[in-house]
């Protein structure tokens, strides 16, 4: 699973972080950084599909 | 299983919260039917936050906010647009779809539609007292049909009045001032966004806008809209007497809850849709989500409503969550996601976690280079909220500690 991000439409909102703090970190410059291996807990993995499909810039997609 | 084939899902509502219902019946692989009435808009759903921040200056396009559509997930999806959900029959379990008030073709007394489980995401409209309606240049904003009127009004450069300062006038008035118009901004309060973030970060707010050249009139209230020629310029009255001329004005007064249809069904409309903390309503297959669900907040303690994003699709799929679990014999969960919302103005990110109503205390730090106010609202000496200016990280550390104090107080109780 792999999560990448259009940088020209994430905006820094900071949705996905609220929905999956340990994958999503949006600094004070509100620029998006996210983890380079998602946990292997299905916990975290469907806050992740959450946030790609509550983000609402559209800004999020997933490789699975 | 105990979902069958031969069951029917009714959505009614066609935003983010009846978008997510849909989305996470067909993750489920619901296979009965689903009927997704979406309302009087007759467009797909959309990224309404996007309104007043990026569509409204121009940054992306009504195509750009779309939500993905959801005809690929196999799904039996029967969508149908133009039309609203009018009653709720109070004896069955049937709702009375019919066309919207201006819908195209045949005028029609509607069908009812029986259903297996309920989803009521009617969600708002914008708040427009009857005097302040007709004018060609006064606009709400609540929908993309609004924000394209306003945003087809700007290349005359429009002196614009924004009555109203929470978080939709103020974010339009900024808006509005970033694509180079005359903007003054009436607030109704003290200062712009008061109600949401109290005195602090109200007053920044003010200096910001007066820092961007916008004018505003405090403590006022707009008691009159005429115009001489019906698309000439809007001359507004307020209380003190004094008026203003504008040739364009955006009115921000607020939501007023879309579940009137709901009369006479036997559910609790008093404010928006009363349900239970799993956002079940009085009837055991209607459930509620998004701006216009009234259910008691088990971190907080008390009933609330929130009209904000992040609520509306945490909520669809909590109300489904509850209708499953209800019928494998579970109990279902309560709903307990802290609120929160952002708000773009001049560049900077507002975001807020919590609920600050109510707060009884507050303490204010300055963060970053720039010493930006980060206040922390108190109820009872307990941590309820959080808000900060390009602050994400403090204020998402905030979510954590106001869900986890509250779940130490739950657990103390339990016992």
């Amino acid at each position: 699973m792999k999560v990448t991000v259009d940088r020209t439409l994430c905006d820094g909102n900071g949705v996905c972080m609220g929905i999956a703090p340990d994958v999503f970190d949006v600094d004070d410059d509100l620029n998006l950084h996210i983890v380079d291996e998602i946990p292997d807990d299905p916990v975290i993995r469907a806050q992740v599909r959450q946030s790609i499909t509550s983000c609402p810039v559209l800004a999020l997609s997933l490789e699975e | 299983m105990v979902v069958t084939t031969s069951q029917t899902v009714v959505v009614a509502g066609g935003s983010l919260a009846g978008h997510t219902v849909v989305a996470e019946l067909a993750r489920r692989g619901f296979a009965g039917d689903v009927v997704w009435v979406r309302g009087p808009e007759g467009t797909a759903p959309y990224s309404r936050p996007a309104l007043s921040k990026e569509l409204i200056q121009g940054k992306v396009t009504s195509d750009d906010i779309r939500l993905p559509g959801l005809e690929a997930h196999g799904l039996r999806l029967r969508v149908v647009d133009h039309a609203v959900c009018a009653r709720l029959d109070p004896d069955d379990d049937r709702v009375l779809v019919t066309p919207a008030p201006g819908a195209a073709g045949e005028p029609s007394d509607g069908d009812w539609i029986p259903f297996d489980a309920l989803f009521v995401c009617t969600g708002t409209r914008a708040r427009l007292p009857e005097a302040f309606a007709g004018l060609p240049n006064v606009h709400c904003l609540r929908t993309l049909a609004d924000a394209e009127r306003i945003r087809e009004r700007l290349s005359g450069r429009p002196r614009t009045v924004v009555v109203g300062a929470g978080l939709v006038g103020s974010e339009m008035a900024a808006s509005l001032r970033s694509c180079g118009l005359p903007v003054e901004l009436v607030v109704q309060g003290r200062l712009p966004m008061d109600a949401v973030f109290g005195e602090d970060l109200g007053r920044f707010c003010l200096e910001r806008h007066h820092a961007h050249g916008v004018t505003t009139r405090l403590l006022t209230t707009v008691t009159g809209l005429s115009a001489s020629e019906p698309d000439g310029p809007v001359v507004l009255t307020f209380d003190d007497g004094e008026q203003t001329s504008a040739d364009l004005v955006v009115l921000g007064l607020g939501a007023v809850t879309a579940c009137e249809w709901l009369r006479g069904s036997g559910l609790d409309v008093s404010d928006g849709l009363g349900c239970d903390e799993a956002l079940r309503t009085a009837r055991p297959n209607v459930f509620a989500a998004g701006d216009v669900a009234n259910w008691r907040h088990p971190v907080f303690g008390h009933r609330m409503r929130v009209e904000h994003w992040s609520n509306a699709s945490a909520q669809a799929r909590h109300a489904v969550e509850s209708w499953w679990a209800g019928l494998e014999g579970r109990e279902p969960p309560p709903f307990a996601e802290v609120p929160y919302f952002w708000s773009d103005q001049y560049g900077l990110k507002y975001q807020m976690v919590g609920h600050a109503r109510g707060h009884d205390e507050v303490s204010v730090e300055r963060t970053g280079a720039d010493g930006y106010p980060f206040v922390t609202y108190f109820r009872e000496g307990r941590v309820v909220a959080a808000a900060g200016v390009n602050a994400p990280r403090a204020v998402m550390r905030m979510k954590a500690r106001i869900q986890s104090e509250a779940t130490t107080i739950q657990g103390a109780y339990a016992g």
